[in-house]
């Protein structure tokens, strides 16, 4: 396994790839591209269309290195953001509209999300490395948390999301927009 | 000329844009939503700031997904695409940005092609986006019925949004900061498809949210142009747009 995340400098990476350095690139890649991967696949379902997204995010990160700006947030941060925006861009509609609570969910594994939401948000190295999202998820209401964890981990859209806990669409989204005033007053 | 005013800025809009922001980063918008803020990013520093800061919110989360790890060959299509890519960039400079149009309004209007434009792609891309801020974060004023997303002639990037409030006004929201030169002022024009020429509603301050009232004009109807024009401080001296186009857009009936 890599090593762990704090003890790798995205930063000076980032702006290795910006000066052209390809090594530089083949290291952030042997870092991170497992756990991008992993994202990816979760957003768009589809080990297959997940490598050419992956491959797209790093053709990407590679050209645009240089528009990084350390001021705007962390290089891990525009990195996984790169990556998500273009799994986002190409989740499927058919994939997506599909039975929602009986096929195309069957390939998540509901017990191990859930599973590992409780392990992780118990660990001191969640605690260390997630801060104040971590406390302020878990000051939400369960099935108000599970919607913005559906959302951003899983990729679903609001109406899958609504299928999955039950909910009519109209209250998902009510939900999805007072956690989401919520986390901000928390995390502020 | 008609003197706006500015109250209760910038609330309604910053949270429009932070609810716009969260759920662009989280991934739940719509596909067009998402192209819309796509769209509005490179123009838009305060909703970039408020997507950044959203990005940096939830990254944590991303230490619930399990590495799994990508088939071998993935790194070796990923090395010959970068050779293109750097092959390509070295061959072909990015294009010089279009310088900004010029033409003055009045003289270009004739020609359609900027209405036309406006109404393939990028003014269908502004609309959505208009439904995303004003329709479904900031739900619409009680009778509000005509609104306009006025867009940059350039590159159609979105800078207002405008909603009739009553028959009397119209509200001007602001989508972000914007400059303009020290000795030039904003000036709001409105021409219906039966009208002979375009009528001033007073000079506008940039960035700002304000009321338009409408008592020189006959009212709002469907597909009503409007238009913000980059004129000397007081105003268009001769009573037609002289300047250059800033923003346009048409309006449409919303309810």
């Amino acid at each position: 396994m890599s090593v762990h995340f704090d003890d790798f400098d995205y930063e000076a990476t980032l702006l290795a790839c910006a000066a052209g350095e390809r090594a530089a690139m083949q290291r952030l890649y042997e870092q991170e591209a497992g756990r991008l991967f992993g994202v990816v696949r979760r957003i768009v379902r589809d080990a297959a269309l997940a490598e050419d997204v992956l491959h797209d995010a790093c053709v990407n990160i590679w050209t645009r290195a240089a528009s990084f700006d350390p001021a705007r947030g962390s290089a891990r941060g525009w990195i996984y953001s790169v990556a998500r925006n273009l799994a986002l861009n190409a989740r499927r509609d058919d994939l997506r509209e599909a039975d929602v609570p009986h096929e195309a969910l069957q390939a998540i594994d509901d017990q191990a999300s859930l599973a590992a939401w409780e392990a992780v948000s118990r660990s001191d190295q969640w605690a260390d490395s997630a801060g104040r999202v971590s406390h302020c998820l878990a000051e939400l209401e369960p099935v108000r948390r599970d919607c913005i964890m559906y959302a951003y981990v899983e990729g679903l859209s609001q109406k899958e999301i609504a299928a999955r806990v039950e909910a009519p669409l109209g209250t998902v989204k009510a939900w999805i927009q007072r956690s989401l005033v919520a986390l901000r007053a928390c995390m502020s | 000329m008609n003197q706006t005013t500015s109250p209760n800025f910038p609330d309604d809009a910053d949270n429009a844009q932070q609810a716009l922001a969260g759920e662009y980063v989280l991934g739940t918008l719509s596909r067009e939503e998402r192209q819309a803020v796509d769209a509005l990013l490179g123009s838009n520093p305060a909703l970039r700031a408020a997507v950044d800061a959203w990005q940096q919110r939830l990254l944590p989360l991303v230490s619930l997904v399990e590495p799994v790890a990508p088939s071998e060959r993935l790194w070796q299509r990923i090395e010959r695409s970068l050779d293109h890519a750097d092959a390509a960039a070295k061959v072909s400079p990015a294009p010089a940005r279009a310088a900004p149009r010029s033409v003055p309004w009045w003289r270009d209007f004739q020609s359609l092609a900027l209405w036309r434009g406006l109404t393939a792609g990028g003014f269908a891309l502004a609309t959505l986006l208009a439904a995303v801020l004003v329709l479904k974060v900031a739900a619409p004023l009680p009778g509000t019925r005509y609104m306009v997303v006025l867009v940059a002639p350039q590159d159609r990037s979105p800078g207002w949004v405008m909603q009739t409030s009553s028959d009397r006004k119209i509200e001007l929201i602001p989508l972000g900061a914007m400059e303009i030169p020290a000795d030039k002022a904003l000036e709001l024009w409105t021409k219906a498809d039966d009208w002979n020429a375009p009528i001033s509603l007073g000079l506008v301050k940039p960035g700002e949210r304000v009321q338009v009232p409408l008592d020189r004009i006959p009212g709002v109807q469907p597909n009503q142009l409007f238009e913000l024009t980059l004129e000397p401080p007081t105003g268009s001296p001769t009573g037609r747009p002289t300047g250059p186009i800033h923003f346009i857009g048409r309006s449409v009936k919303v309810s």
